[in-house]
């Protein structure tokens, strides 16, 4: 194990996936006998040990349909010009590209983060093409900012997948601007189940009204709440 | 603004109508489990009852909320870590990690490397820590009363570690934008090495006393099953998602620093019910110890733990999404900068807040008495969930 | 705000002491001096020696302290002394006070801390005292709306049931407060006392977890009250006799009956941990489901007897299973017939007073209550709670079935001319 430290050591912390596979086989039988004894009772029911890491593993085997994609650390500085976008991401925005045309509009490609940016009429739509052809299945957070400046609040859901392996590392962040004045959104609790609260939530704090949502209600705020949605930049947090 | 205020109104209207409507059902009993409770933490939520069963619940946050993320927009990135570790005290080095990773990629700091490996041993320390509490109070919440001093007391052990490396026991402000703020003491690695093989010997004695118990399986197995499409409909997160069979780690999905060096398996379980929930933390844990074993192994001998920055660090602007697996699931960071030192929109995405998610879908249908076990089996920590 | 210590006036105070003496003389006269005469007119007095026990001859006994001996020996025999020191009340606060201080250093023991450490000089020993302090110092609050009457009445019914239950326990031969024939039978109608007070009391406080826990209890205590008859009719069946000092008896006669019963004496202690709501049967008291269950609105001295009765159905119940499976005060004699040596001539005989017989049942059967109660203590250590459908599931039909196997050995046994009158193993 020691000749591999070394080994490990002078590489370059880029990440590759062939030390995946070559330690796997090492460490198991290092970790086998330090594996918990399977609790006794009914061990039919339950496996106190996983099944083999072929879901770990299955990102380095070439066992998928679509190419591997990369997987670099993000350890590494960002170039200060903007770099050519990563293919695998590039691929997805063609699908995207290929199935809305002008409706969805790209604001960046990095490596496993892109964000587009669409109409709010045209989110529901959207989403659900994320979710049933791409593969994007849950919404990880809903995060609204409020741009003044614009008169403006951009509301952003970062989508992640928990089915597919090769995106299993990407979020795609789908945004929408709305006017500040009269602020709406339709919901996408009906295609992301995981939106309910996070929608409430940035109901109240920035005064976004979903549309569809079952409960645009209070839920971190106090009941008494009397003043204008707090993440809002007019709000100044007294004496500051 | 009188369009907000009339919604406003109309949600406290909303609000208190549920209230009143649930007075006049005379054959359920509304149980409100409340911050006054032993068995919920800094959190409410609305039971009905009808017998035994429970049939309506809805959860009500928000009693420890602090304004973090509006706080976040009044102080300089490197003001943010001792308020934003608050949250959750006891697993502060993942909750700053994030934070610290998210900011990196958005100012440009490179973080030495042995930097990066004492930031990943608190990182671990800490998820240790957490989950021991998790479990601590799992047991009491069933009435396990050795269960909750073993693994309080377990804890001790791990929490004198950090007080060793960082100088103190819970918050400690230890990981900062640029990597950690000092440097491991002498004969820090061998004491880490022999209080692991401590807790891992005690793992045997929790699987012994608490898992194997007959009758904390009889009170678990089976109860509240969450299926596979449904947890990833829910968007749960952590232990839950790994106890439905979902095997979605985030330091072996989208490995941040140096985990793509370290090799470790990914524990998942695939029932789904309180049980699978409970002792998927216990493997995870496990797995910790042969992590930070890993990392003290690999670690430079000597070298930076701590990149030069600029008193009032500022990168341009641009935006971030950042995450890391704590204790409770992805810990997630959405930092917006507009090129000032000061951040313009930090949302920190906690795995309570989605795990929140499945209590009223989960509650639904079971007994009055499961309820403390299914309510903490998803991991909820109330004070990050209001943030 | 400090103010200054009013000036001493010499008058004031000779006022005051005229006061105290007025107080104390209104006192003796208009209550004292009546109770003296009735005591004295209708209170039979005992004899001591022949004499009738008057004040005459009691204040002579302080001249002539050999004469206070037969005293003491009458005062010794008499219900009072069984139901107030032994084996009476104050026994079994004392060994409940003493279950509570060892349990709490049990368990922390157990769970690899200290317990109680710093009130008294060794190892806190004088927690108790300093609780009971506590609570009698705090305000009890009683919730708006309840029933005032059965809110004060409950706790102290609870105390005077279980002491009742104590009233029916031999500690030695012939030192129990009521012999009855039925004994058995008379403290199996008392244990079902219980959950009514359980009941009552929780529909008293007026609110919704007490509620729960109230009817959990009901649920609990009934539905354990048969496995907990029909392992008891075993010994019945053994023995003959519902007298529980007879019951004792014939176990001397043969031997322990828990060596023919093993069965039964598993199903009395499981179905005596759910009478005694202790974990893994606590769900009346659920703390993370039900807050504290049926004792969530008691505070202060409330609690304290609550609490106070529950470690006396404690003592109660393992002494229960010490008489009818463990032979009672059976065991071998270890105390020397007189403890000090030729006292019938010393000036002050008080070596009189021991009996050799007595001392020895005394013993053993107190080592072997707390031998019992430790047990009862070691399940808190290990388990979890347990839940109301297992619960009911383990009481109706597992230990129901257990007990009926062990009653048909022992109904074997009987007919088999084993045990019993002239059997086998008599001795």
């Amino acid at each position: 194990m020691s000749a591999n430290n070394k080994e490990e050591l002078n590489k370059v912390a880029a990440g590759s996936q062939t030390k995946h596979s070559s330690s796997t086989s090492d460490d198991t039988a290092q970790q086998k006998q330090q594996q918990p004894p399977a609790p006794s009772t009914q061990p039919k029911q339950i496996p106190a040990k996983p099944s083999p890491p072929s879901a770990t593993a299955a990102a380095s085997a070439a066992t998928t349909t679509t190419p591997p994609p990369p997987k670099p650390s993000l350890a590494s500085p960002p170039a200060k010009t903007q770099p050519e976008p990563p293919p695998f991401e590039k691929g997805l925005v063609e699908q995207l590209k290929s199935k809305f045309g002008d409706m969805v509009k790209v604001v960046f490609i990095k490596p496993l983060r892109i964000k587009i940016q669409v109409e709010p009429q045209d989110i529901v739509g959207v989403a659900s093409f994320l979710r049933d052809s791409m593969g994007f299945d849950h919404a990880e957070s809903v995060a609204g900012t409020d741009y003044p400046k614009d008169n403006q609040i951009e509301v952003v859901y970062h989508l992640g997948s928990y089915s597919r392996e090769e995106l299993a590392a990407h979020i795609l962040w789908l945004t929408a601007r709305t006017n500040k004045d009269d602020a709406r959104l339709p919901t996408l609790i009906n295609i992301y189940k995981s939106v309910e609260y996070h929608e409430r939530e940035c109901y109240e704090m920035l005064g976004v009204y979903f549309e569809g949502h079952p409960r645009n209600e209070r839920f971190l705020l106090p009941e008494d709440w009397a003043d204008i949605p707090p993440l809002r930049k007019d709000f100044r947090i007294k004496g500051r | 603004m009188t369009s907000i205020e009339e919604k406003f109104e109309e949600s406290k209207r909303l609000g208190l109508q549920i209230v009143k409507e649930s007075a006049e059902e005379d054959r359920l009993m509304t149980l409100s489990v409340g911050p006054q409770h032993p068995g919920s933490g800094h959190f409410r939520f609305v039971i009905k009852l009808d017998g035994d069963y429970i049939v309506y619940c809805d959860p009500d946050p928000g009693y420890v909320h602090r304004g973090e993320e509006k706080m976040c927009e009044y102080r300089n990135v490197i003001q943010n870590i001792p308020h934003l570790e608050r949250p959750v005290i006891h697993d502060s080095a993942n909750i700053t990690y994030s934070y610290s990773l998210a900011v990196e990629e958005l100012v440009g700091i490179e973080v030495p490397r042995r930097g990066q490996f004492i930031r990943a041993i608190a990182s671990e320390l800490n998820r240790q820590v957490y989950t021991l509490y998790w479990l601590a109070i799992y047991g009491i919440f069933l009435g396990h009363s050795t269960m909750f001093m073993w693994p309080t007391g377990d804890r001790e052990v791990i929490i004198d570690l950090l007080e060793a490396l960082t100088g103190a026991r819970v918050t400690h402000a230890y990981n900062i934008p640029g990597g950690v703020r000092n440097d491991m003491p002498e004969g820090f690695r061998d004491r880490c090495l022999s209080q692991i093989r401590y807790l891992q010997k005690r793992f045997k004695e929790y699987e012994d006393i608490f898992y194997n118990n007959p009758l904390f399986r009889q009170r678990t197995e089976g109860v509240a099953v969450l299926s596979k499409e449904d947890a990833i409909k829910l968007g749960v997160t952590g232990s839950v998602v790994r106890a439905s069979s979902v095997p979605f780690d985030v330091r072996k999905a989208e490995p941040y620093d140096i985990y793509n060096e370290i090799d470790f398996k990914v524990q998942y379980m695939k029932t789904g019910d309180c049980f699978a929930r409970s002792y998927v933390p216990l493997l995870d844990m496990q797995e910790s110890c042969y992590i930070i074993e890993q990392l003290l192994d690999k670690m430079p001998a000597s070298g930076e733990v701590r990149a030069k920055l600029q008193p009032n660090p500022k990168g341009p602007p641009g935006e971030s999404y950042r995450r890391v697996e704590s204790g409770r699931g992805a810990l997630g960071y959405y930092i917006v900068s507009d090129g000032t030192p000061k951040p313009y929109r930090v949302k920190i995405s906690v795995g309570s807040f989605r795990n929140m998610l499945a209590l009223p879908f989960l509650l639904v249908g079971q007994r009055l008495a499961d309820m403390p076990a299914v309510y903490w089996s998803l991991n909820y920590w109330p004070v990050e969930a209001d943030r | 705000m400090a103010s200054h210590p009013q000036d001493f006036r010499f008058g004031g105070f000779v006022v005051s002491l005229i006061w105290l003496i007025f107080w104390i003389l209104v006192i003796v006269a208009l209550v004292g001096l009546p109770l003296i005469f009735i005591i004295l007119f209708y209170v039979p007095l005992p004899e001591v020696d022949g004499e009738v026990l008057t004040p005459y001859l009691f204040l002579t006994s302080i001249l002539y302290p050999q004469s206070a001996i037969p005293v003491i020996e009458t005062l010794l025999d008499t219900t009072l002394f069984k139901v107030a020191v032994f084996p009476g009340f104050t026994y079994a606060a004392l060994i409940a006070a003493a279950t509570i201080f060892i349990e709490r250093k049990f368990l922390a023991k157990m769970q690899l801390r200290v317990g109680p450490l710093y009130a008294g000089k060794i190892e806190g020993i004088l927690q108790l005292l300093a609780d009971g302090l506590k609570l009698l110092s705090k305000e009890i609050i009683i919730p708006s709306g309840s029933d005032k009457l059965i809110f004060w009445a409950a706790p102290i019914a609870f105390v005077a049931t279980a002491a009742a239950v104590v009233a029916l326990i031999p500690a030695a031969p012939g030192w129990v407060v009521a012999d009855i024939d039925v004994g058995l039978l008379a403290v199996f109608a008392i244990l079902g006392f219980f959950p009514l007070i359980a009941l009552l009391f929780s529909w008293a406080s007026n609110s919704k977890y007490p509620f729960i826990g109230g009817l959990r209890a009901l649920h609990q205590l009934i539905a354990f009250e048969i496995p907990f008859i029909l392992s008891a009719l075993s010994v019945v069946i053994l023995s003959g006799t519902l007298n529980l000092t007879e019951v004792v008896e014939s176990q001397i006669q043969s031997y322990w009956f828990i060596f023919f019963l093993p069965i039964s004496a598993f199903v009395f202690y499981i179905s005596s941990l759910a009478e005694l709501e202790r974990i893994p049967f606590d769900l009346p008291e659920a703390e993370a489901e039900i807050v504290a269950g049926w004792l969530t609105e008691t505070s202060g001295m409330i609690y304290g007897l609550l609490q106070l009765g529950s470690y006396i159905k404690t003592y109660a119940l393992a002494a229960l299973f010490v008489i009818l499976f463990l032979g009672g005060w059976a065991g071998p004699q270890i105390f020397p017939a007189e403890i000090i040596p030729e006292s019938t001539e010393a000036v002050i005989p008080v070596g009189e007073l021991y009996e050799q017989t007595d001392a020895n049942a005394v013993f053993w059967f107190t080592l072997k209550t707390f031998g019992v109660i430790m047990l009862m203590l070691l399940p808190r250590g290990i388990s979890p709670r347990i839940r109301i459908d297992i619960l009911l599931h383990t009481g109706w039909y597992k230990l129901i079935v257990l007990a009926f196997i062990n009653m048909f050995v022992a109904l074997a046994l009987i007919y088999g001319g084993v045990l019993g009158p002239g059997g086998l193993l008599v001795r």
